[in-house]
C-alpha cells in the first residue's frame, strides 16, 4: 500500500529549518525567552522543591531520596502465564508490579460470556475469581512487593477484593499491602464503555474504595485518576489533559465530601496517571503547572491541611499515540525523550511504553528495552541528579504559566456546563476529544506536524525494519483453558455460599449510596463468586441489566 | 456513480480504541458516502446482521488488540453462513505486517495501518465499491 511517502515534505538539507513554531499542543512560541517573560513571584508561585505550591517538585531532594518506580505492566495469557512473566520483569529491573486485566474482566464479564470470545487473556489477564488472583500472585510475597492493579472501571473493587482475599488466605494483614488500585470509572465511561460505567455509580464506587482503603489499608493508594493519560491518548492536548484530570479529581472529591469524608483523608494519598508526549518542554511545563494548580486547588478551594494532600503525585506513561509502526525502532528514541521529560518533570513512577506498541502486544525484548531506557535516564544521562533542572528557565517558567492559564480557562468552561458529569452527559467531553483527534490527523496530513517515518524521512514499506524479537503471538488454547477453568469453578464450588454472599451484597446495595460495598464484595469473592456475578448482582439491584449489553441474564433466577 | 456508497464501520469485541474508526467514518461521510457507525462492543453476528439489513456495500473494521486474529475469522464464518459473500471487508488499526497475508487469505480486501491518509481510504473504498 502506498502510504504517506508520496507526500514526504522534506526540504533540501542545506536550507532546512524548524517548521513548527508552536508547541505540540499549538501554544505559540517566541524565538527566544528573556528575563521578565515569566515575571513570577518566586515564593508565591514557584517555591523551592518540596515547598508549596510544589511547582518544582514534591520533595526537596527528589531522586536523591528515591528514584521513580520502574513499573512495566504485564497481563497476557492465563494467570499462570502472567505470573511467569511478572517474575521475569522483576528479575530484569522492574521495581513494582503492574497488572493489566483482560477486556472481559475490565467490563465485568466472565471468560465464558459470549462477548468475551476472542479476548480472554489477549490484552490482559483474566481475573474471574479468587482462584485466578491466587495463581497470578503465586510465589510472589504480597507483603514485600508493591502492586498496581489496573482496572479503572466500576469493576475495580472486585479486583482489589480478590487481592485482599488472597492475602488474607495467606495470613497477611491487609494493612501490610502496598500498591495502587487504578480507580477511575469516569475515564472508563469516556474511553472504554459508557454503558458499563454509569458516571454516578462510578463516583460512588470511587468513594467506596477510597474510604475502605483509608480505614484499612494505610499503604494502599485507591484515590487515583487515570483520565489524564487515557483521554490525552484519545485526542486531548496537554492543557486539556491538565484541566480534565483536575476536574475529574474534583468530581470524585466532591462525591466523598458529600458522604461526610474528611478532605485530607481523601486527598493525602491521591495520585494521577499522566501522559508524556514527545514535546519535552511542553510536557515538563505541564507537570509543573499541574503540581501548582493541584496545591492551590486543595488549599484554597478545599481547605486541605495535610502537606501530603497538597503534593501532586503522578505516574507517567509515554504517550501511545506518539508512536508509529513505520520504522518501529525509532520509537525507542521517542519513548526515551518522553521518559526524559517525565524525569525532568519529577514523576513518581514511569511506564516506558514499548517500541512495539503500534505493531503488536509487548514482547519480552521490547519490555526489556523499556526498562533499559529508564536505567539509562536514571544512571547515565545525569537527568535525575538535581531537582527540577529546568526550573528558572525563562522559557519553561513562561510555558508553565501559559499551561496554567489555558487549563484554568477550560476548567471554568466545565464549571459553566455544570461540572464534569454534566459536561459528560451533554456530549461536550466527547466532542472536545473527537475534535482534537481530527485536528491531530489533519495536521499530519497537511504537513503542519512532521513525524519521522510518516511524512518525513519515510521509506518504502518493503524496506522497513523487521521487528527484533518478533511479534507477540497469543498462545493457542489460552481461551479454551480459561473457559474450562471457569466452568469447573462454577460446577464445583459451594453454590449456597455464593448465593448467600450475593444476597448480602444485594442488601448492601439497597442500603443506599453511603453504604460501603467493599466488605460485601470481599465476602462474595471469598465465597468464590465471579466478577460477572458480583457486578451483575450490583447492576440488577440498581435496576440495570445483568451485563451492560443485555447479552445474558442472571444464572440464579 | 449513481447510488451512494453505504459503509458499515465497526469494531469487534471489547477493545475500545475508537480513534481510528471514528476518523475513517467521518472521512467517508465527508466524501459523500453513507456511514452506519456501530462503534465498539459489537459481536460479529451483529455486524453481519447490520450489513444485511442496511444493504451495505462494504464493511470496515478497526482492530487494535489482537482481535483481528480471533474475531475476524468468526465474522467471515458468519458472513458465509448468512450468505453475505459479495461485499468487501476492509480492516484498519494496529496490525503487524506479519499478519497481513493471513488476513488476505481469510478474505479481507484491504489492510490499512497507521500512516494511511483518509484520502487513501476514501479512494480505495470508492474503487472497490464501483467494481
Amino acid at each position: 500500500m502506498e502510504l504517506m511517502r508520496k507526500k514526504d515534505v522534506a526540504e533540501p538539507g542545506y536550507r532546512e529549518k524548524v517548521r513548527r513554531t508552536k508547541s505540540w499542543s499549538a501554544i505559540d512560541l517566541k524565538e527566544a525567552y528573556f528575563p521578565g517573560d515569566a515575571d513570577d513571584d518566586y515564593k508565591k508561585n514557584i517555591g523551592d522543591p518540596g515547598q508549596y505550591p510544589f511547582t518544582r517538585g514534591i520533595y526537596p531532594n527528589m531522586y536523591r531520596g528515591k528514584l521513580w518506580t520502574r513499573r512495566q505492566p504485564w497481563g497476557f495469557g492465563t494467570p499462570e502465564d502472567t505470573n511467569k512473566q511478572m517474575k521475569y520483569l522483576i528479575s530484569h529491573g522492574n521495581t513494582g508490579l503492574m497488572v493489566f486485566r483482560d477486556q472481559p474482566t475490565m467490563h465485568g464479564l466472565d471468560s465464558d460470556h459470549p462477548l468475551a470470545r476472542g479476548e480472554v487473556g489477549v490484552s490482559g489477564v483474566p481475573l474471574v475469581s479468587i482462584d485466578d488472583m491466587e495463581d497470578l500472585f503465586d510465589d510472589i510475597p504480597l507483603d514485600e512487593i508493591s502492586s498496581t492493579l489496573l482496572c479503572a472501571s466500576v469493576v475495580s473493587p472486585v479486583i482489589l477484593a480478590q487481592y485482599i482475599a488472597v492475602a488474607k488466605k495467606r495470613g497477611i494483614s491487609m494493612s501490610k499491602l502496598r500498591g495502587t488500585i487504578s480507580n477511575d470509572p469516569i475515564m472508563s465511561h469516556v474511553c472504554y464503555s459508557d454503558v458499563a460505567n454509569p458516571p454516578r455509580l462510578g463516583v460512588k464506587i470511587w468513594g467506596d474504595l477510597v474510604e475502605y482503603c483509608g480505614d484499612n489499608m494505610p499503604l494502599w493508594h485507591a484515590a487515583y485518576v487515570s483520565s489524564c493519560y487515557n483521554m490525552r491518548d484519545y485526542g486531548l492536548d496537554a492543557p486539556e489533559e491538565v484541566a480534565f484530570g483536575l476536574k475529574i479529581a474534583a468530581t470524585f472529591i466532591d462525591g466523598c465530601l458529600k458522604r461526610g469524608m474528611d478532605i485530607d483523608n481523601v486527598a493525602r494519598r491521591m495520585s494521577f496517571y499522566c501522559a508524556a508526549g514527545i514535546d519535552i518542554f511542553e510536557e515538563v511545563a505541564k507537570y509543573r503547572a499541574m503540581r501548582r494548580m493541584w496545591a492551590k486547588m486543595l488549599k484554597e478551594k478545599y481547605g486541605a491541611k495535610d502537606k501530603g494532600s497538597l503534593q501532586f503525585k503522578f505516574a507517567v506513561q509515554c504517550a501511545g499515540h506518539s508512536l508509529i509502526p513505520q520504522q518501529p525502532l525509532n520509537n525507542i528514541a521517542r519513548t526515551s525523550f518522553e521518559t526524559l521529560a517525565a524525569v525532568l518533570g519529577g514523576a513518581q513512577s514511569i511506564f516506558t511504553t514499548t517500541f512495539v506498541e503500534p505493531v503488536c502486544l509487548p514482547t519480552k525484548d521490547a519490555q526489556r528495552t523499556s526498562l533499559a531506557i529508564q536505567g539509562i535516564v536514571a544512571h547515565e544521562t545525569g537527568a535525575a541528579a538535581v531537582a527540577d533542572p529546568l526550573g528558572g528557565s525563562y522559557y519553561v517558567e513562561q510555558l508553565t504559566n501559559v499551561m496554567e492559564e489555558k487549563a484554568t480557562e477550560i476548567m471554568e468552561q466545565i464549571d459553566k456546563l455544570g461540572g464534569f458529569v454534566d459536561a459528560l452527559e451533554s456530549g461536550w467531553v466527547q466532542k472536545v476529544i473527537d475534535e482534537g483527534n481530527q485536528r491531530y490527523q489533519k495536521e499530519i496530513e497537511n504537513g503542519d506536524r512532521l513525524i519521522v517515518g510518516l511524512n518525513y524521512m519515510s521509506i518504502p514499506p518493503e524496506e522497513d525494519t523487521v521487528l527484533p524479537g518478533g511479534v507477540l503471538e497469543i498462545p493457542p488454547g489460552t481461551e479454551e483453558r480459561q473457559i474450562e477453568r471457569v466452568k469447573k469453578l462454577k460446577a464445583t464450588r459451594n453454590i449456597d455460599l455464593v448465593k448467600d454472599s450475593l444476597k448480602e451484597l444485594t442488601q448492601g446495595v439497597a442500603r443506599g449510596e453511603n453504604e460501603n460495598l467493599l466488605p460485601y464484595i470481599i465476602k462474595a469473592v471469598e465465597s468464590k463468586s465471579t466478577v460477572e456475578e458480583i457486578m451483575g448482582t450490583m447492576r440488577t439491584t440498581l435496576g440495570m441489566s445483568w451485563d451492560p449489553w443485555g447479552c445474558r441474564n442472571s444464572p440464579f433466577l | 456513480m449513481s447510488k451512494r456508497i453505504k459503509a458499515v464501520i465497526s469494531k469487534l469485541g471489547l477493545d475500545s480504541h475508537e480513534r481510528g474508526a471514528k476518523l475513517v467514518a467521518s472521512a467517508l461521510k465527508d466524501a459523500g458516502m453513507e456511514v452506519v457507525y456501530l462503534g465498539s462492543f459489537q459481536i460479529p453476528e451483529n455486524v453481519v446482521k447490520t450489513a444485511i439489513q442496511e444493504d451495505a456495500d462494504i464493511i470496515g473494521l478497526s482492530c487494535h488488540s489482537g482481535e483481528h486474529l480471533t474475531l475476524v475469522p468468526i465474522l467471515f464464518e458468519i458472513m458465509k453462513e448468512k450468505g453475505l459473500r459479495n461485499i468487501p471487508v476492509i480492516i484498519g488499526g494496529v496490525i503487524p505486517k506479519e499478519n497481513v497475508e493471513e488476513l488476505k487469505r481469510l478474505g479481507i480486501s484491504g489492510v490499512f495501518t497507521y500512516g494511511t491518509t483518509m484520502e487513501q481510504v476514501v479512494e480505495f473504498v470508492e474503487n472497490i465499491c464501483s467494481k
